[in-house]
């Protein structure tokens, strides 16, 4: 117990005095996660406005596909990714195992299931009429499909936060195509995982507790958005 | 009577099963043409392949002096024909901002555009509620911010579903004195409903969707009794 204590004393000094290694893989973390999210919302909205409001063949097949992805492991996404860019694999020339965009890459495919399939979700629950008026009042189909991501904008904010709540915590695929190099791909997860190995908790801890942090915030974010859409509607 | 618009052969099944067979619709210029139907006649669907919404299994459209399938006709119907939904759908803004919806869309400058809000605000006495949600409209005021959102676009032609379906007696009748002055700017009007008392004042002809057929009656003011002019096509 006491050294639990000791530990998290630790930990909260690491943070607040500014140690530099902490602070590094907090922003490689952040920056890697944030740009997966960027780079994977636009496509995965287009997607899900598609699935949601045009009917074509396998559109329920693709649904249930992007459903099941959902909840594939992220170490098996790893696995997949590791084998495609090692360099035996086909995409070993691009030379990007063990790089930030690698990890990246991986967090792409982990988050885009989910934002489809809860931004799909999102869509379907938009009122048609929204759609239609804009359509009838001369908008373009793309402003028309920006007036109804606007409509719809509190399950959407809600479908980005959980995906980045996906992938700044997953490790599978981070710790598999990164390689949790120091100073280039050690970001929170694998970093924890590494300092708990080697016995050094208050470092671990201090990650653990950004990580805490920001899944609070994180879910603070996603009620009071949700809130405020219950409350509009 | 000068023809706005016509239509020939309008054709669409939905799951294989017919909802509309109109051989011919003329919508007249300057004129407001009453829809009657029961529910599920295919009043909304024709609506719909009218404003460029749905996408017939054929027709073709007689409109300045072209004769168009749908897919080429609809810019042009897209452009001058607006659709109003029975319960109009505002968008999560203030109502001086839906009312400006369109005028944006089309690229209107943002000083002109706001003074174009303002007339038509006062036009449809809204100017009280210019800066309000209009997701906490009623359904009155609903209806006339919907048909001063369509009016300040020109439209040529207003297609309006069921425009006072479950409204009170007070704003039936605000709404039905707007749908008035719309039709005397020239606007050409085409309503479904059932309460034909409600708009038969303003209507001057009188059409009857009936199991995707449509037929043409004899308006009667101020009574909800019509003739049908061609009784054989309702036997069935």
């Amino acid at each position: 117990m006491n050294d639990l204590s000791q530990a998290s004393i630790n930990a909260f000094q690491l943070l607040i005095s500014g140690n530099s290694d902490i602070w590094e893989i907090i922003s490689l973390s952040f920056g890697v996660s944030f740009s997966a999210i960027l780079i994977a919302t636009p496509p995965a909205l287009v997607i899900a406005f598609f699935l949601a409001f045009f009917q074509f063949r396998l559109r329920r097949a693709c649904i249930a596909l992007f459903n099941t992805f959902m909840s594939v492991p992220a170490v098996i996404i790893g696995l997949t990714l590791y084998l495609m860019l090692s360099r035996s694999g086909p995409l070993g020339d691009l030379k990007l195992l063990f790089t930030q965009q690698a990890m990246i890459i991986g967090q792409i495919l982990l988050c885009f299931p989910l934002l489809v399939a809860m931004a799909h979700a999102s869509f379907q629950a938009a009122d048609r009429r929204a759609w239609e008026t804009a359509i009838t009042l001369g908008a373009k189909p793309w402003r028309a499909f920006f007036t109804l991501i606007y409509e719809v904008r509190f399950g959407l904010i809600a479908a980005i936060v959980a995906g980045f709540g996906r992938v700044i915590a997953e490790i599978g695929c981070s710790m598999m195509v990164g390689g949790n190099i120091l100073h280039a791909t050690r970001n929170i997860p694998t970093a924890i995982a590494l300092e708990t190995s080697k016995g050094e908790f208050a470092q671990g801890i201090a990650l653990g507790m950004v990580l805490l942090v920001l899944s609070l915030s994180l879910n603070a974010g996603v009620s009071i958005f949700q809130g405020k859409g219950e409350l509009r509607s | 009577m000068n023809t706005l618009i016509q239509f020939n052969n309008i054709r669409i099944s939905l799951s294989r099963k017919p909802i509309l067979n109109i051989e011919k619709l003329i919508i007249p210029s300057h004129q407001c043409t009453l829809m009657t139907g029961r529910n599920g006649s295919g009043k909304t669907t024709l609506f719909k392949i009218m404003s460029g919404l749905l996408k017939p299994d054929h027709t073709t459209v007689e409109y300045q002096g072209l004769t168009m399938d749908w897919k080429q006709a609809k810019p042009y119907i897209q452009k001058d024909i607006i659709y109003l939904h029975q319960q109009p759908y505002l968008f999560d803004a203030s109502v001086a901002e839906n009312i400006a919806y369109g005028l944006h869309r089309n690229g209107e400058n943002k000083s002109v555009a706001h003074n174009k809000v303002m007339q038509a605000l006062d036009w449809a006495n809204l100017s009280h509620l210019a800066h309000r949600s209009a997701k906490q409209l009623s359904g009155g005021e609903k209806q006339r911010v919907a048909l001063t959102r369509a009016r300040i676009l020109s439209p040529r032609l207003l297609l309006l579903d069921e425009p006072t379906a479950s409204m009170d007696i007070e704003a039936k009748k605000q709404t039905s004195e707007l749908l008035q002055r719309l039709k005397t700017e020239g606007v050409s009007i085409m309503i479904s409903s059932h309460e034909t008392h409600t708009v038969d004042h303003i209507a001057d002809h009188h059409l009857h969707l009936e199991e995707g057929v449509l037929t043409s009656l004899e308006l009667k003011s101020n009574t909800d009794n019509v003739t049908v002019l061609n009784p054989s096509r309702h036997t069935k």
